[in-house]
């Protein structure tokens, strides 16, 4: 079953600091600038979106055609937001979870800068088989 | 993530790191001593108070954060909770712990009576390598709430050991 996914990690001062296609489809050249569009527009209903509650699985916020922006905050603010095709709300909020757990573990190195891009391909093959499971 | 480190691991480490600082990187700079060691407690409790959110919602205001640094925060390091806060309301608060777990191996000089000037110096002195060990755990109070969005100042006062209260100045 093809999907397109794109998941972006942006910071707390709005930069973002990791950006993977995750989906299965094919890549398309001009898909990808598209999706980083989106995902970055949907920043200001996240900032909105962030302060009425106090969960941090915000689901889906945002749709633009039939793509669906959903978004998991954590509490240093930093943003995890997953621009996808599915409905698989369940997968979507154990893929969150467990990039949550890798994200802590690159901050928990000393010699990495907080709100620096994150450059680990440890992260990235981790991050990618993570979402060919939950995705 | 659930590895454990023995506690008079941490003790000692702390403590030769205040010395060694003190003393052999800054020697006679201890403005630039204390600032470094308090980068070092900025950056640890950055990071751990991102490790310890990790399971509970986010934050609704300034005082939830404050109380989870009291409770949950303060449990995790230290195995016991902050023993009294106090607040003006109006962005400053108190954090008392009644027997703070890092200084409790310091020794509680009784001031002398009539002490000659030569025991006074060493008692101001003992006093300024009091306060050196004091920084690292306000840098963590700090890189904690600036992590959950509160940018401040964090102090502490040591005026009777084993006690120690840190004051938190959050920046308007």
């Amino acid at each position: 079953m093809t999907s397109t996914a794109c998941f972006i990690i942006v910071s707390r001062n709005d930069i973002p600091i990791y950006e993977a296609e995750v989906g299965s489809a094919a890549k398309r050249e001009d898909a990808a600038q598209l999706h980083q569009f989106v995902l970055h527009a949907a920043l200001d209903i996240v900032q909105d979106l962030a302060w009425t509650t106090s969960a941090m699985f915000l689901k889906a916020i945002d749709r633009f055609n039939d793509l669906v922006v959903s978004v998991y905050v954590t509490a240093g603010h930093t943003r995890f937001m997953l621009l996808h095709d599915s409905r698989n709300e369940d997968g979507i909020k154990s893929f969150f979870q467990e990039v949550h757990e890798l994200y802590i573990k690159i901050l928990l190195n000393p010699l990495y800068l907080p709100g620096s891009r994150i450059t680990s391909s440890h992260f990235d093959t981790k991050v990618r088989a993570l979402a060919r499971k939950y995705l | 993530m659930g590895r454990e480190v023995s506690e008079s691991c941490i003790d000692s480490l702390l403590t030769v790191m205040v010395s060694t600082y003190c003393n052999r990187f800054y020697a006679n700079k201890p403005e630039l001593a204390a600032r470094r060691i308090e980068a070092i407690g900025y950056q640890v409790g950055h990071q751990l108070s991102e490790r310890y959110t990790m399971e509970r919602p986010r934050f609704s205001d300034h005082l939830e954060a404050i109380k989870f640094i009291c409770k949950d925060f303060w449990f995790e390091l230290f195995k016991k909770q902050i023993d009294n806060l106090k607040t003006n309301h109006r962005g400053t608060f108190v954090l008392q712990d009644n027997r703070f777990c890092w200084l409790t191996r310091m020794s509680i000089d009784q001031s002398p009576e009539n002490g000659t000037s030569e025991e006074l110096s060493i008692m101001a002195d003992n006093k300024a390598m009091q306060s050196m060990h004091l920084y690292f755990p306000c840098g963590i109070i700090r890189g904690a709430l600036s992590n959950l969005g509160i940018p401040c100042a964090v102090s502490a006062d040591i005026s009777n050991l084993p006690a120690c209260s840190f004051v938190i100045r959050i920046k308007a």
